[in-house]
């Protein structure tokens, strides 16, 4: 059962000579090894409210609770030591090696000196960089993306069950940002952080987040929930917006193939002689006119019909036409609708993990199931939303 | 001041070469003691202007304020405080008037290039020392001033380069230095002896300076971080 690890309690945050507070009256639990995404337009109080928890800004009413604990009037200096901190610009120490930057906040906790060297050579390996090569390298010596993760090395150093991350991504270039992310969200799964992340950019906090807090101005929750349920159920017009054009498009890559009612076609063996071949056309309960050739270990080959069999000339090898369009069942519709433009089909073949036949899916599968692909593909998500569960019932879907 | 151990009837005919080549130990102790004024004084205002620098960068106002107040010591003419200076009761005449007025001269430079060093440093590394638990000494000590001191050690620079002139001046009060050659100087200045003596002071204070200013070449290589160079 997950815990909560970090809760708001009426958090309200006004700044000396502003009429409005920059966040009011907000409530919010974060449950515990989840990466909870802060996301809203530029000036909706997302930072200030992140800030609120390691207490760089101090609120002016309200509660913060750390594992129970109300942190509200603790020391903050101690308190951040326990938290992890990554920002945008990184703030990487200039005038200090990997190694001190990383070592920081283990020295302030007067850990033994071995043990800080096993710790940042253990983080460094995890962030995919080589400790005997980066160790004693100042930040200047590093490449952007490097940099960003030496910052989550020396956020990570002291353990903390808690990471803040405000825009960690947002200063670099995009490839590096996609692989960035990627790696984070496998270092993630093992170390199984609290982490509070901050973005203004939707599709970063649809990859990112476990749980999606959407804010609108003064930092007020337009809608909290995981991001399937946003995706295919915006609370108002407010996330609708935010959410912008691409959300049916950005829902297929929370829905699986597998979790769909594949389509069926005859098949027999490569090997299998032409009369074999013709009886499992005319077989088939629906004549759909083509038969699906599948190796000795049923992975598909090629698609041939009753006429190319009956041209004796060509061998079965060679006949009718290769099969182009393959997804394995565990992608996501957005997989399988992207290998159907890149091949130009109007389906593709679903496989299991060994690349063996289990049936195919069709392009007007994928485009009607995009509808409600989020409330039923994902029966967790269900629960979670009664109105949309209601609508599961599945026609292409299961049960 | 030492004499010159020369004649009367010797001085008048003496060339700059001849008077530093007999007296070459008194030039070389009268630098020395230039040199040390100048260091002292140094000391004493780089203590007090990068701890001043440091109270108040943060703060407009009191940055505003002892910018102020330092910048009026500069335009106070170097006689006119050497006089002030000696005629307060327990200083008198000799070297601490003259260090209290170099310290006074050199504090501007360096607080300017303190708080300038300390507001020059990226403001996201200051919050990310703070956010991960660096309190404000540990975060001024160990980051900010490291940072800034690229910064600091040039107002130290321009401060020594700026005093070692003024300091000549503080024989007028007795202070010790090559102000004392250039005085004398001053003094015979109708005959060739007058010349060398203050060409010697002039020579003595100018190859000072290079000295100082060498040594500044060598020292902040060293005392800047390496990942800031």
């Amino acid at each position: 059962m997950t815990e909560t690890m970090i809760r708001l309690e009426g958090l309200t945050k006004r700044f000396p000579g502003q009429t409005e507070p920059a966040v009011e009256g907000l409530t919010m639990d974060i449950l515990e090894g989840e990466i909870v995404v802060l996301v809203g337009p530029s000036g909706c109080g997302k930072t200030t409210t992140m800030k609120l928890i390691n207490r760089l800004i101090e609120p002016t009413s309200g509660r913060i609770f750390l594992e129970g604990v109300d942190i509200t009037r603790s020391n903050p200096d101690q308190l951040r030591r326990r938290i992890g901190y990554v920002i945008q610009q990184i703030g990487l120490f200039p005038h200090m090696t990997i190694f001190e930057n990383i070592a920081t906040v283990p020295r302030m906790l007067r850990w033994e000196e071995d043990r800080i060297r096993r710790r940042v050579d253990e983080l460094l390996d995890m962030v995919g960089m080589d400790p005997p090569r980066y160790r004693d390298r100042y930040p200047k010596e590093l490449s952007g993306g490097q940099r960003q993760r030496v910052g989550v090395a020396r956020a990570l150093s002291a353990d903390p069950p808690v990471m803040l991350m405000d825009e960690p991504f947002g200063a670099i270039d995009p490839i590096t940002r996609e692989r960035l992310q990627d790696e984070f969200l496998r270092i993630q799964s093992e170390i199984r952080k609290t982490i509070v992340f901050v973005t203004h950019d939707i599709d970063e906090a649809i990859k990112m987040g476990d749980r999606i807090a959407i804010l609108r101005e003064r930092s007020q929750i337009a809608q909290y929930d995981v991001p399937e349920v946003i995706l295919a159920n915006p609370a108002d017009e407010f996330v609708k917006d935010f959410i912008g054009s691409g959300a049916a498009l950005k829902r297929l890559g929370f829905s699986f193939v597998q979790d769909l009612e594949l389509a069926q076609w005859p098949t027999a063996r490569i090997d299998d002689d032409r009369d074999t071949m013709l009886r499992a056309i005319r077989r088939a309960l629906a004549n759909r006119g083509w038969l699906l050739l599948l190796d000795d270990q049923r992975r598909p080959r090629r698609w041939v019909t009753a006429r190319d069999l009956q041209r004796a000339d060509t061998p079965t090898g060679a006949m009718g036409q290769e099969v182009k369009a393959v997804v394995p069942s565990e992608a996501t519709l957005a997989d399988a609708l992207n290998e159907m433009i890149r091949t130009q089909s109007s389906f593709a073949v679903v496989v299991d993990a060994s690349g063996a036949y289990r049936g195919t899916i069709d392009f007007t599968v994928v485009t009607t199931t995009g509808d409600d692909a989020a409330a039923g593909g994902l029966p967790g998500q269900a629960q979670a939303n009664d109105e949309q569960a209601g609508e599961v019932g599945g026609r292409s879907l299961r049960p | 001041m030492p004499n010159p151990p020369l004649t009367s009837h010797e001085r008048n005919g003496v060339s700059f070469w001849e008077y530093l080549s007999r007296n070459w130990d008194d030039v070389l102790l009268l630098t020395r003691d230039h040199a040390t004024i100048v260091a002292v004084a140094i000391a004493i205002s780089t203590a007090i202007g990068v701890g001043l620098g440091i109270l108040t960068y943060r703060n407009q106002t009191a940055r505003t304020v002892v910018l102020q107040i330092t910048g009026v010591f500069l335009t106070i003419p170097s006689f006119a405080l050497y006089a002030l200076l000696a005629s307060v009761p327990f200083l008198g005449i000799g070297g601490k008037p003259v260090v209290i007025a170099l310290t006074m001269y050199a504090l501007l430079p360096i607080i300017r290039n303190t708080v300038a060093g300390l507001l020059g440093v990226d403001s996201a590394i200051v919050e990310s020392a703070q956010g991960m638990g660096m309190g404000r000494w540990r975060r001024l000590f160990r980051i900010e001033l490291p940072l800034a001191w690229p910064v600091v050690i040039t107002g130290i620079r321009v401060s020594t380069l700026l005093i070692i002139g003024i300091a000549a001046l503080g024989a007028v009060v007795n202070g010790p230095g090559l102000g004392e050659l250039i005085l004398e100087g001053l003094n015979n200045a109708t005959s060739p002896f007058g010349l060398a003596l203050a060409l010697a002071g002039f020579v003595g204070v100018v190859a000072l300076g290079i000295l100082f200013d060498a040594l500044f070449f060598l020292l902040t290589p060293l005392t800047v971080p390496r990942g800031i160079k």
